[in-house]
């Protein structure tokens, strides 16, 4: 208890150094508050401040020195001075009455503590001696009793040995008395004291035990809540409630279970109470109970599904769709650069000619078709590369030398549809074999053919063999395909036959005619679709290749059908639909077969315009499949490896074709307006349209008022016409054209010369134009492309038989570009010198803090700013111990001084009496009064 | 340390306004730094030594575009109510709008608490094109207290007011502010009066509207000599009038009372307009 005491003794005095350092400046500060209320104006003073601050407490700001240093003596008056005079001393009286030194105690406390010191002492002195009952009792009852307030009573030194033994033995009394209860209230007071060995191994061997009891405990509960279980359980197996819930041949297998179990139970439960309790039903019945388990384990369990969307969710997600889908196509629109050349595009990756059939399937063919030449048309500006314009040049040479050697008569009489469609059974030979096979079986062609002809010289001996090839194999297959035009044509349609639910691809292309000979064209729709669904790739692997050869054959159909000579529009247009999807499946093949055909299609063309005599103008096949992959591509790539070709080939048909009737015209027109619907949306700039329009346009005007524009359509390359758009009557009527009825007309038909059809045609060249107008009006140089285009038509409508619609439109188109340009102008620049701007001065940035407070370290390294703090806390530490140290010596030196000089004025005090006293000798000497005047001395 | 007993030369103190000596320290860096700079933007540099050419061809003479030479203004704003106060435990400078109450409760007039001013007067004066030209010599302000500080014409004093009190608290409490990453003094307290900064051939124009002498500054301006320093002498205070000892000439330079900002735009627009800085 004592040392508890001692303890907390000195936990009081720690805090109150806690207090100590709390204060900051020491004992200066507790002086100052101490004698805070008596103020004396000749013991401060005061600093000026030198940036007052509004509301700020400055501390210390009026200093008390002469009190401070007043006080500052009188500490040390008390403890240096003290020491000081101490240091001297061999020893020193020591006070040590008990309850001297402590300050609390009254006079009376002080006594009664006294006498029972003493009392004690006699106890301890016969301790050994032999003593009554009574002394005995007392003795125990004493001590007992001395224990409860000995914590207040400060021993000396001297007596704690035997405190902490008295005390311990008491407790050693507690301890065997109240092991049994192992209460907490003593033990806890007994921390505090080391523990012998005996009592660690008790409390060991109490606490195991305590352990014990505890498990036993545990267990006994542990076997009541099963019991409990189980029987709640068969209860409840015998209640309907579990029967509504699971299947009846396993409620029968639980309630077997659960009889058993009972009846088990019963029996073992007397043995078996501390066994685990899994043991005995587990092990004796295995295989009903656990069946039971590991089946409703395996009971399938209800998944949860996917929310139910709302119908604005699923818009939301649609419309988040098409805004991906817009984003990506201006990014190809962008087109980057560094992309490969055309032939590497065509395998760059099948994600470019993936097309969401969404976006174009709102078109239909038919319609636009119908309204072919209508006013709101395409657009383009591709840039022709290098490879291509080479390639054309070469080809452009070629034709005039081969033009005279190129005179197979065979072909010239054949008609243009058969021609394709027989190129379409060769091709259709190349379907039916693998993707890769598709070169290959051409350069076998090439091969076999090649002893044959002897023509090809040069760099394109090559290309003009395959042409031939192709005419040979064309002739071939003529046959075939009059026959099967034949057999079609033959074909009724009211003999219907009922079409198969399943139907396997046909590889072939006589393989689907034989299939849809005798079909509507709904069948035939009906039947495409059915093959779709039963060979659907996502059903198996190998449908792919199947799907893809499907395709091949569909495409060869599409292209025979549109030679056909009644054409059966209505089945075209139908079948765009399943095309469009079935690329969109299979979009890498259907892009190698429209590069396949544009190919052929090119060299057939160049054959063509060889010729002179001949309309080198595309065929309607032709126009209708450029038409389908402008459909099935996306136009507006920057790049494309399908649409780039075909609008070059279309381009190339409008530069190098001669126009000889007014059939031609109606072709040429329609390519324009497909150019500029395909450029459209990528404002792809397009000369050749522009020019061949201005070219039609010329073709309107008379001979004599030409000439003047001679120079300047040498400049432009633009062909000389025949002026076949001129109106040369004045009632003309302007009707729309069709397309399909234009172009079945034969050659030489004498519409072509009415003027009726020169203006309508106008009037299709105009919307055309404007339509042009309208997509190129953001280029920049597009005054200077458009103004000859505008005086051209202010001079042709000057004309003189020019219906008066015809002449209000063109006006229109010419005023349309004569603003446009006039915009343009306005915002044109001119070229200034380049001028250097003055420099400004540079401005800089000002470091400072938020909330700034005077003396806080805004330094960013923490430990940096630690640092800095200790080292300056160090420093002040030191300046104040040498400060203190300093005044301790000085006031040392005067305690010193002092003492000096009282010694220093006692010695002469001393010397001063010797020296009175021997002078007055020597006075009472000399003065003879020595030896007499006795009694005078004695009187003084 | 202590000075050596005799060592010849001046004494530091008399070194004249040499207050920054790191100033002296960064110019060659800065130097050094501009060279770098010439060296990476090699182009520029050509172009201009092609423009240079240019100017030589033309005939024009050349003439020493050394700004350093040319005259600038130096502008003083005098009783600006800057000043900060601890309101419970943080420091702020004190406004009108938000301590009210705590400048009630100290016996002040809150109306004349409109660090504002200050503000905006400082942002006209260094948004000047004056001051982009680098025309601007030197900014000083003098609070209603009688501090007076620097700033630097190349500090981009914040925007914000926000932002604004609080460099000035900083500034106010510890005398000096920096610049992001240098140790360059943008701003910094320095000792009264102000005319010991002041170069010599200068002219200090104070402005007043109870001045008797009402001027087209316009004029005014074009009628100093040009070679001559002006300094403009602007207070920033929401009543009274500057009367300062050192200003040489008072003009009031409209029939209304104008607001500090605006004011100062007007000298710096006649300014621009001298010197033709566009």
């Amino acid at each position: 208890m004592a040392k508890t005491a001692k303890a907390s003794k000195s936990d009081s005095s720690s805090k109150k150094k806690k207090m100590k350092k709390s204060s900051k400046s020491g004992p200066k500060a507790k002086d100052m508050k101490l004698k805070a209320p008596k103020e004396n104006p000749f013991e401060t003073i005061w600093s000026r401040r030198k940036f007052d601050i509004l509301g700020k407490k400055r501390k210390g700001e009026q200093r008390r020195i002469g009190e401070a240093r007043s006080s500052a003596i009188e500490k040390r008056k008390k403890t240096l001075l003290k020491e000081y005079e101490q240091s001297a001393k061999s020893s020193m009286f020591v006070d040590k009455r008990i309850g001297e030194n402590d300050e609390g105690l009254g006079e009376f406390d002080k006594a009664i503590m006294r006498s029972q010191r003493e009392r004690q002492v006699k106890l301890k002195k016969n301790k050994y001696n032999l003593s009554d009952e009574d002394e005995e009792d007392f003795e125990i009852g004493a001590s007992l009793g001395r224990d409860d307030f000995d914590e207040e009573v400060p021993f000396d030194e001297d007596e704690e040995d035997y405190g902490r033994d008295d005390k311990s033995a008491i407790l050693g009394q507690l301890n065997s008395h109240g092991s049994q209860n192992a209460q907490a209230g003593p033990m806890e007071a007994e921390e505090n004291r080391k523990k012998s060995k005996k009592e660690v191994m008790e409390e060991i061997i109490q606490k195991s035990k305590f352990f014990k009891a505890q498990k036993a405990k545990d267990r006994e509960e542990n076997d009541e809540l099963t019991e409990q279980l189980d029987k709640d359980f068969t209860s409840l197996v015998n209640s309907k409630a579990l029967l509504s819930l699971t299947q009846p041949d396993k409620i029968h297998a639980l309630k077997a279970l659960v009889n058993k179990n009972i009846s088990v139970g019963n029996v073992k439960k007397d043995e078996v109470a501390d066994a685990p309790r899994k043991g005995p039903i587990g092990k004796e019945k295995p295989d009903t109970y656990e069946m039971l388990v590991s089946e409703m384990a395996l009971d399938i369990r209800a998944r949860p599904s996917n929310r139910t969307k709302t119908p604005e969710e699923i818009a939301q997600e649609e419309k988040e769709r098409l805004e991906l889908l817009e984003q990506e196509r201006q990014k190809r629109m962008a087109a980057a650069d560094d992309g490969s050349d055309e032939d590497g595009n065509a395998s760059d990756d099948n994600s470019k000619s993936i097309k969401d059939p969404r976006t174009i399937s709102g078109d239909d063919l038919g319609d636009d078709l119908e309204e072919a030449p209508r006013g709101k048309l395409g657009w383009i500006a591709e840039i022709l590369r290098k490879k291509e314009s080479e390639l054309e040049g070469e080809d452009a040479a070629s034709t005039g030398d081969s033009e005279s050697e190129e005179d197979d008569g065979e072909d010239e009489g054949s008609d243009d549809g058969e021609d394709e469609e027989s190129e379409e059974s060769d091709e259709e030979q190349g379907k039916t074999q693998t993707i890769k096979d598709w070169e290959q079986s051409d350069d076998d062609i090439i091969d076999t053919e090649e002893e044959d002809d002897d023509e090809g010289s040069g760099d394109d001996a090559k290309k003009v063999m395959k042409i031939k090839d192709h005419k040979q194999v064309a002739v071939k297959g003529k046959e075939d395909g009059t026959l099967q035009t034949k057999k079609e044509k033959t074909t009724v349609k009211d003999q219907q036959s009922e079409l198969p639910y399943t139907i396997e691809a046909p590889k072939t292309l006589e393989e689907f005619t034989s299939l849809i000979d005798n079909c509507s064209d709904d069948q035939v729709i009906e039947a495409i679709k059915r093959i779709r669904a039963f060979n659907a790739i996502t059903v198996a692997a190998e449908n792919k290749k199947k799907m893809q050869v499907f395709y091949g054959v569909l495409l060869q159909y599409f292209a025979v059908l549109a030679n056909k000579k009644p054409l059966n529009f209505k089945l075209l247009n139908l079948l765009v639909k399943p095309l469009m999807e079935m690329s969109a499946a299979t979009p890498y093949f259907a892009a190698i077969c429209a590069r396949q055909r544009l190919q052929r299609t090119r060299a057939q063309s160049c054959e063509d315009i060889k010729l002179t005599g001949k309309s080198s103008w595309p065929s309607l096949k032709t126009i209708f499949l450029l038409r389908l992959w402008s459909m099935i591509f996306p136009c507006s790539d920057f790049r494309h490896c399908v649409m780039t070709p075909a609008i070059l080939l279309m381009c190339e048909y409008l530069m190098r074709c001669p126009i000889i009737c007014g059939r031609d015209i109606a072709i040429a027109s329609f390519l324009c307006s497909l150019l500029l619907s395909v450029t459209k949306l990528s404002q792809k700039f397009c000369p050749e349209a522009i020019v061949f329009l201005q070219t039609l346009l010329m073709a309107a005007l008379d001979k004599e008022h030409r000439s003047e524009n001679i120079q300047l359509n040498n400049l432009m390359e633009i062909k000389e016409l025949e002026p076949l758009l001129c109106i040369r009557s004045s009632n003309v009527e302007i009707d729309s054209l069709d397309f399909l009825e234009l172009v079945d007309l034969p050659e030489d038909s004498q519409y072509f010369q009415s003027d009726n059809y020169r203006a309508s045609m106008l009037v299709t060249v105009l919307e055309t134009l404007q339509g042009f107008v309208d997509v190129y009006k953001e280029l920049v140089s597009f005054p200077e492309i458009f103004t000859p285009i505008s005086k051209l038509l202010c001079k042709l409508a000057g004309e003189n038989h020019i219906p008066e619609e015809l002449r209000e439109k063109m006006k229109d188109v010419s005023q349309l570009i004569d603003t446009k340009s006039q915009e343009h102008h306005m915002l044109r620049q001119p070229l200034k010198m380049r001028k250097k701007k003055p420099v400004p001065i540079r401005m800089v940035n000002p470091k400072f803090e938020e909330n700034y407070v005077k003396g806080r370290d805004y330094d960013p390294d923490r430990e940096r700013a630690e640092k800095k703090k200790l080292r300056k806390r160090i420093k002040e530490e030191a300046k104040g111990a040498v400060r203190e140290l300093r005044k301790d010596n000085e006031f040392l030196s005067k305690a010193k001084e002092r003492e000096r000089a009282l010694l220093a004025a006692e010695k002469a005090e001393k010397y001063g009496k010797d020296l009175a006293f021997l002078q007055e000798q020597e006075h009472a000497f000399k003065s003879g009064q020595l030896g007499k005047g006795k009694g005078q001395k004695r009187r003084r | 340390m202590v000075r050596a007993y005799k060592v010849k030369g001046e004494k530091r103190k008399k070194k004249g306004e040499n207050y920054d000596k790191e100033e002296e320290i960064e110019v060659p860096l800065e130097e050094e730094e501009s060279t770098k700079r010439v060296k990476t933007e090699h182009s520029e540099a050509d172009t201009e030594a092609a423009e240079r050419v240019v100017d030589l061809l033309s005939g024009i003479p050349v003439v020493a575009t050394d700004q350093t030479n040319k005259p600038g203004v130096i502008f003083i704003i005098e009783r600006a109510s800057l000043e900060i106060a601890k309101i419970g435990k943080t420091y702020q400078l004190l406004n009108s709008d938000e301590h009210s109450n705590f400048l009630k409760k100290n016996g002040r007039n809150p109306s004349d608490y409109r660090p504002d001013i200050a503000h905006q007067a400082m942002l006209s004066i260094l948004d000047s094109r004056v001051n982009k030209a680098g025309r601007l010599k030197a900014l000083y302000v003098r609070t209603e207290k009688g501090v007076l500080f620097e700033v630097k014409p190349h500090v981009r004093i914040p925007r914000t007011f926000k932002r604004f009190s609080g460099i000035m608290l900083q500034l106010l409490q510890k005398l000096s502010i920096t610049a992001v990453g240098k140790r360059e003094k943008l701003l910094r307290v320095i000792k009264n009066p102000v005319t010991q900064y002041l170069p010599i051939d200068c002219r200090k124009i104070g402005f007043s509207h109870s001045s008797e002498k009402l001027v087209d500054i316009q004029d005014y301006v074009n009628g100093v000599n040009n070679d001559m320093n002006l300094v403009f002498v602007v207070g920033a205070m929401a009543h009274g009038k500057i009367d300062k000892d050192y200003v040489e000439d008072y003009l009031s330079i409209s029939d209304y009372p104008l607001s500090a900002a605006y004011c100062i735009s007007m000298i710096t627009n006649a300014m621009e307009r001298k010197w033709n800085i566009l």
